[in-house]
C-alpha cells in the first residue's frame, strides 16, 4: 500500500514557522527524512491558508521537489494555492482533497483534468460529515457522478471515508470500516485513503501508535489503498509493508469473531487484542485501554 | 399466535453501594436493567433523593426556592434537620460553598468542622460537596474525611486533578468516594480506573457525571448517562458499573428562566411553580437515563418526584 507522510504541516509546533518564514533547510529535511522513513508520497499541508497561500504553497512544492523526485500531497482547503501549487508540480500530484460542498466541487474538479493530477475525494457533504455507512454511500456515489461529468474516472479518486477519534464517537470508528468493506461494490475501481492518525486525537501520544496501527491492519483488511500516516512509526511502516503477518493475523481473526484468551498472548499482542476490542465497540476507549 | 415482545439482552449488573451506616444508611444501584425497565430485569434499589444544606446563608436563591427553609438558612444543623423532619430527607448534601476562594473563602478547618456539627446532628448519609477547585477542594475536602471519621460520609466532587490526594484520604478515613467528571464518558471510565488504582475500593465508589437543568444541555447529560448504562449493562464494563450521583438542583436553580419574577416575564408565569417544575422535570429526565441519586432543593419538587418514582415502580396505592 502507498503511505503518505504527514509531517509537513503547518500546524506543527516545529515545522510550521519554518513554512511560516520560508526557511527552507529544515522543511528540506524533514522531507528526506521522511522519505528515508519509507514514505511514497510526501504531505504539503497548508491548512486553509487565507493569505498567501498561493505563494506559501508554489514555494514548499518546489522546495520539496529540489530533494526528492516522489510526488507530492498538496493538501489545502484554499483552491487558488491548491492550483498554484499544481502549476509548479513535477509528476503526478494527489490534490489533497476535495469535498462535496457545491463550492469546492466547483473549484476544484476542473484542476484534476487541467493539470493531470489525481484527487482525494472527501467524503465531507453540504451538511458536513456523514453520520454512517449508508451516508458515506450516497456521498461517494454523488462525487463518482460529478467526477464523471468533468471527466474524471474512478482510478483517479482517492475515496476518503472520514476517521474520527475513538474517543469522540465509537459509532463513526466503525462506521468508518463498514464503509470500506462496501467500497469496491459501490464505487469500482476508486482508490482509497484515510488521515489514519485521527483515530487517536486525544489521547495520550506514547499511546497513540498502538490505535493507529490496529485501525490499519483493520482497513487494510478491506482493501486500503493508502493512508496518510506518522511515517516515523516503524512498526507501522513494517505492518503496511507487509512485515509484521503474526500481529496482522491475530487482527484478522479477531475481526472474525475469535477472542483468544489474552493470557495466551504475548504482552505486544495483548495490547493489539485490548486495541481491536475498543475499535470494534466491544470495549469503551479509555486513556488507561491498554492495561484493563 | 403469541406475541413476543423484544427484549434487551442484558449481561452486566451495576454494583449495589451502601451509602452511610447505621439504621438509616441507604443502599443503591443493584440494577439489572435499563431504568424502570421493570419488565426486563430489577430495580432491588429505587433512586434516593438528598436535600440540598448550604454552609453559609444563600445569596442568590429566588425567593421560591428560600421559602420553604425560612428561618434556618443561616444554621446548616437546622436546615439539615429541617430537611429530614418536615420534608421526609433520606440524604442530604452539605454543598461547601463558603469555601469558594472567589467568595467568602472560608478555611478547611472551619469547612470541617461545620461538616462534622451536621454529620453529627442526622443519621441519614451525608454527602460533603466542595467547589470544584482543585487546590482549595483538595484542602477542604481531606481535612473533612479526616474530621468526619467513621461517618461513612460521601464526598465530592473528585476529579482527575485533585483525585489522589482527596481519593487517599477518603480511603483512610472509609468515605464514600464521588468519582466526577466533566460530562464524557470516556473521561469517567478513566477516573474510575484511577481511583480504582489508587485503591478505593468498589463499595466506596460512585460517579457524578455532571448534569444541568432542561434548557442548559440536560440532553448532553442524557446521552453520557444512557451511554454509560449501555456499556456497564450490555457490554460488560465493569469500570462503568456504578451508582450515578446527579447534582441538578443548584443548576436548575440559577438559571435565567427560574429566577425572573413573574412582574419582568409575564409570559412565563408565576415563578414558583416555573421552579418547581423545572427541577421536577428534569429530575424525571435524569431518572430516566439511570439516575440513582439526585440531589435536589425545593420540597415540592421533591415531592413530584417522589411519586414519580413510585409509579414508575408500580408502588403506588
Amino acid at each position: 500500500m502507498f503511505l503518505i507522510a504527514e509531517s509537513i504541516n503547518i500546524m506543527s509546533k516545529t515545522i510550521g514557522p519554518a513554512l511560516r518564514e520560508r526557511n527552507s533547510r529544515p522543511v528540506q529535511e524533514l522531507a528526506v527524512e521522511q522519505i528515508k522513513a519509507g514514505a511514497d508520497y510526501l504531505d504539503i499541508n497548508i491548512g486553509p491558508a487565507r493569505k498567501a497561500g498561493d505563494e506559501l504553497m508554489q514555494w514548499a512544492v518546489k522546495v520539496v521537489q529540489e530533494v526528492t523526485d516522489k510526488p507530492l500531497s498538496l493538501d489545502t482547503t484554499n483552491p487558488v494555492a491548491m492550483e498554484a501549487g499544481l502549476k509548479v508540480h513535477k509528476g503526478r500530484a494527489l490534490i489533497n482533497s476535495i469535498s462535496l460542498q457545491p463550492d469546492r466541487l466547483a473549484a476544484e474538479l476542473p484542476l484534476v483534468k487541467k493539470y493531470n493530477a489525481e484527487m482525494v475525494g472527501l467524503l465531507w457533504g453540504a451538511e458536513g460529515m456523514p453520520r454512517d455507512a449508508a451516508e458515506r454511500g450516497v456521498l461517494i456515489a454523488e462525487l463518482m457522478y460529478r467526477a464523471g461529468d468533468a471527466g474524471i474516472g474512478n482510478e483517479e479518486i482517492w475515496v476518503d471515508p472520514i476517521v474520527s477519534p475513538v474517543s469522540v464517537e465509537i459509532n463513526q470508528v466503525k462506521a468508518c470500516l463498514e464503509f470500506m468493506s462496501m467500497l469496491p461494490d459501490i464505487a469500482p475501481g476508486c482508490k482509497s485513503t484515510v488521515g489514519l492518525s485521527n483515530i487517536s486525537n486525544g489521547t495520550p501520544a506514547h499511546l497513540r501508535p498502538y490505535l493507529n496501527r490496529t485501525y490499519l491492519i483493520m482497513l487494510m483488511r478491506y482493501g486500503l489503498y493508502s493512508a496518510i500516516v506518522d511515517i516515523f512509526d516503524a512498526e507501522l511502516v513494517k505492518i503496511a509493508r507487509g512485515d509484521r503477518p503474526e500481529i496482522v493475523d491475530l487482527v484478522n481473526r479477531m475481526m472474525d469473531g475469535e477472542r483468544p484468551a489474552l493470557a495466551s498472548l504475548t504482552e505486544e499482542e495483548a495490547k493489539y487484542a485490548r486495541t481491536v476490542r475498543v475499535l470494534a465497540g466491544e470495549s469503551l476507549y479509555s486513556h488507561s485501554w491498554l492495561e484493563i | 399466535m403469541a406475541l413476543d415482545i423484544p427484549k434487551v439482552a442484558y449481561s452486566g449488573k451495576i454494583r449495589e453501594v451502601k451509602l452511610g451506616s447505621g439504621a438509616r444508611a441507604v443502599t443503591v444501584g443493584g440494577e439489572t436493567a435499563y431504568p424502570f425497565h421493570l419488565f426486563e430485569g430489577a430495580m432491588p434499589n429505587l433512586p434516593v433523593i438528598a436535600m440540598e444544606v448550604y454552609d453559609a446563608p444563600p445569596a442568590e436563591w429566588p425567593e421560591a426556592a428560600l421559602e420553604p427553609f425560612a428561618g434556618v438558612t443561616d444554621d446548616p444543623v437546622a436546615w439539615a434537620k429541617k430537611c429530614i423532619d418536615d420534608y421526609g430527607a433520606e440524604m442530604i448534601c452539605l454543598q461547601l460553598i463558603s469555601t469558594d476562594p472567589n467568595g467568602l473563602n472560608r478555611s478547611a478547618e472551619e469547612a470541617a468542622a461545620v461538616a462534622k456539627k451536621v454529620a453529627d446532628a442526622i443519621d441519614v448519609p451525608l454527602i460533603v460537596w466542595g467547589t470544584a477547585n482543585h487546590d482549595k477542594d483538595t484542602e477542604v475536602l481531606r481535612r473533612v474525611c479526616e474530621v468526619c471519621q467513621g461517618k461513612s460520609l460521601i464526598i465530592g466532587p473528585v476529579e482527575e486533578g485533585d483525585h489522589k490526594k482527596i481519593g487517599a484520604a477518603a480511603i483512610g478515613y472509609r468515605h464514600t468516594v464521588t468519582a466526577s467528571t466533566p460530562i464524557d464518558i470516556n473521561l469517567a471510565k478513566q477516573l474510575n480506573i484511577l481511583l480504582g488504582n489508587l485503591g478505593v475500593p468498589d463499595e466506596l465508589l460512585v460517579m457524578d457525571p455532571t448534569v444541568s437543568g432542561i434548557g442548559y444541555g440536560i440532553e448532553y447529560a442524557y446521552s453520557v448517562m444512557e451511554r454509560i448504562r449501555m456499556a456497564a449493562l450490555t457490554q460488560q464494563d465493569e469500570k462503568l458499573q456504578l451508582p450515578l450521583i446527579c447534582n441538578l438542583g443548584k443548576e436548575v436553580w440559577k438559571c435565567k428562566e427560574v429566577k425572573i419574577p413573574e412582574a419582568d416575564a409575564p409570559a412565563l408565569g408565576d415563578a414558583r411553580k416555573r421552579g418547581i417544575l423545572l427541577e421536577a422535570m428534569s429530575a424525571t429526565c435524569l431518572l430516566m437515563t439511570g439516575a440513582d441519586v439526585l440531589i435536589m432543593r425545593h420540597p415540592e419538587a421533591i415531592r413530584l418526584v417522589r411519586e414519580t418514582i413510585a409509579e414508575l415502580a408500580g408502588k403506588t396505592k
